[in-house]
């Protein structure tokens, strides 16, 4: 168990280092000097000069990234280009509540409908209710999350228009808070930003329950007259459950890229509406800064996993 | 014996054909692709002498099909307008005729789509059969490679890669040919990063496979008989990998589409006056109060190109192995 961690913390390290090595390189090799842009009209070759040296800029590639590291070990994530006087941990650190708040919700929603919703069409397999039911996380799986999103906001101006609904059709209330306007706000772009997830949670929780239904045990379990709640709920679900902790935090891969959909078509002001408009800025220190916060969030979110899979299954602490 | 091979290979495939055949979900799948491959390849240039001509406002002069049904030509008077005889599936915001930007956007995605799978599909046999045939440090880097590629979400360095190289593509690269113009520039940089992100997958499902028939019994005869190296991988394994191949790609098709679509909706990808569903999604975005039609037209027609791969590759999926159905 504690070596099997220690070289998952390893291998974590070396994730991490080329990610970060990854997105180094990228800022590097980004067209145009940002240090040109930051002096304007004030140009001149000392100042120029004198500049580049106070940022660093003048070191050979692997010294510059060496104090990238080093800096970012200790927090920093360096100055803003275009908004000068602030760090780029300013800039992103009033999208995080938001967008944490919207993968929290997310997450929840897809354990607490997702797998209830495969669990009772296998327990109900090839009826109406199974046919239907993954008829729907089909359609949900497979479309794409910006599709989704722009039928419901359809979906809500049709409503508004036709019985007076008048809810918002963007934006965001505020984070955290949950009055009935902020409700109005967030329910929609929390239900689409949760179906992908919540479709893949429940036709995996559908499939490892038919297969754990169909072992000898759940047999054994009917053949020696356990009610059949008792049978369901004690033996045939624990152990659907240990795939589908594993696969809660590959999940937050989905959530990372569904967030740069969600947050641009609902007008969510959070970190990955952050990054787009840098991008537009080409404000870069911020985009590499989002780059690797959102890449170590998928990378602890697979730790994690892992973590709890060997507490939920006791075999892989024998091996 | 190698005949007799051959043919045992040819009956499997017809079953498995025959199995595809009977599944109506992958034969609806394989129906739009068809279409979708069809459509943006010969429709543009039938729609484009069906009409007669137009009288315009703006610019006063007489004009034909040919100007009225290109996908870039505005019409500033005629904006937002619903089907008619004209404009058959309407026009956008600022005039142009929505079936020909659509098609327009078809192609898009299908080029991409093609670009993708070609060093997908090349990169991943390479790196694979390298890997499952020799291990060693291929496998070993490969190992490595795909732990980087799952926990870097691909859309994510495609977005990365897009937003800080993106201007850059735009002047370089608009003068590469039929790709380049219109706004196309940075087409080539959206599939190469959906691309680099994809192939480790499919080296992967190549590796497990070739890992399987290394051990079975006709390379072993094969080997013995003194055959290279090369010539087992060639003759013996990579024709073997068809099927996993084809439906790993078939898969990753719906993403890749999905992808190309999601990063010009995020306008990284196809700028303006260029056409991707994905743009035309997010051009209508702004009169969907009073326009739905604009962006329930390129949504829909996006989910049934997605739903219709999904379908044909687990379609696929069933009929190659059948075992693999729950």
């Amino acid at each position: 168990m504690v070596q099997f961690l220690v070289k998952r913390l390893i291998g974590l390290v070396f994730v991490l280092i080329c990610v970060t090595f990854i997105t180094f390189i990228m800022g590097y090799f980004a067209p145009g000097d940002p240090i040109h842009t930051l002096l304007g009209q004030h140009f001149t070759t000392r100042t120029y000069l004198a500049l580049k040296h106070a940022y660093g800029l003048d070191l050979p590639w692997y010294q510059q990234y060496f104090n990238f590291i080093t800096r970012l070990l200790r927090g920093d994530f360096g100055l803003s280009i275009i908004q000068q006087n602030r760090s780029v941990w300013d800039i992103l650190a009033t999208g995080v509540p938001v967008s944490t708040e919207l993968a929290f919700w997310a997450l929840t929603l897809n354990i607490v409908i997702g797998i209830p919703l495969g669990i009772i069409s296998a327990l109900k397999a090839n009826t109406w209710i199974d046919t239907l039911t993954m008829g729907v996380m089909l359609f949900l799986y497979a479309a794409p999350a910006f599709v989704l999103a722009v039928l419901f906001q359809v979906a809500i101006v049709w409503l508004d228009q036709n019985t007076g609904l008048g809810w918002p059709v963007a934006n965001w209330g505020n984070p955290w808070q949950y009055t009935w306007s902020d409700l109005q706000f967030k329910i929609g772009p929390i239900l689409v930003y949760a179906a992908l997830g919540m479709a893949y949670m429940a036709r995996l929780a559908r499939t490892t329950m038919l297969e754990v239904l169909r072992q000898d045990y759940v047999r054994t379990a009917r053949a020696k007259g356990l009610r059949e709640h008792i049978v369901i709920y004690r033996h045939a679900l624990r152990n659907a459950m240990i795939p589908l902790v594993t696969v809660l935090g590959l999940s937050i891969g989905l959530l990372v890229t569904g967030a740069f959909f969600i947050e641009q078509i609902f007008n969510i002001p959070g970190i990955a509406l952050t990054t787009l408009t840098s991008i537009t800025t080409r404000d870069y220190p911020v985009i590499q800064a989002t780059g690797i916060l959102l890449a170590v969030a998928v990378v602890v979110g697979n730790l994690l996993s892992d973590i709890l899979y060997t507490v939920v299954d006791p075999r892989i602490k024998v091996q | 014996m190698e005949m007799k091979d051959q043919k045992q290979e040819f009956d499997s495939s017809q079953h498995s054909l025959r199995r595809l055949r009977r599944d109506k979900r992958a034969v609806a799948g394989l129906t739009v692709i068809l279409l979708f491959i069809v459509i943006p390849l010969i429709g543009p240039p039938i729609y484009q002498h069906i009409g007669g001509p137009y009288r315009s406002n703006i610019s006063g002069t007489i004009i034909g099909p040919e100007v009225y049904h290109n996908p870039f030509h505005q019409e500033l008077d005629r904006p937002d307008e619903f089907i008619s005889g004209q404009y058959w599936l309407g026009t956008d915001a600022i005039g142009r005729d929505l079936l020909a930007r659509l098609m327009q956007g078809m192609l898009i995605s299908l080029t991409v789509a093609i670009l993708v799978e070609v060093v997908d599909i090349g990169m991943g046999i390479l790196v694979g059969v390298l890997a499952g045939y020799y291990g060693g440090w291929i496998n070993q880097v490969l190992a490595r490679f795909t732990d980087i590629m799952f926990a870097f979400p691909g859309l994510l360095f495609a977005i990365l890669l897009t937003g800080i190289f993106g201007t850059w593509a735009d002047t370089t690269l608009s003068s590469v040919p039929v790709i380049g113009p219109n706004g196309n520039a940075r087409l080539l940089l959206v599939s190469l990063a959906l691309a680099f992100t994809a192939w480790p997958l499919m080296a992967r499902y190549v590796r497990g496979q070739t890992l399987q028939l290394k051990e079975h019994q006709f390379v072993e005869a094969a080997r013995t008989c003194g055959t290279s190296d090369a010539r087992i991988i060639l003759r013996h394994i990579v024709p073997n990998l068809f099927s996993i191949v084809v439906v790993a790609s078939t898969l990753n098709i719906a993403g890749t589409i999905t992808g190309e679509a999601g990063l010009s909706l995020l306008n990284l990808g196809v700028q303006p006056p260029g056409s991707s569903i994905g743009l035309m999604i997010s051009d209508a975005s702004s009169s969907i109060q009073t326009h739905p039609w604009e962006i329930l037209l390129p949504s829909i027609v996006l989910t049934l190109i997605v739903l219709a791969f999904s379908f044909l590759g687990d379609g696929l999926r069933d009929a190659f192995d059948p075992h693999s159905k729950d």
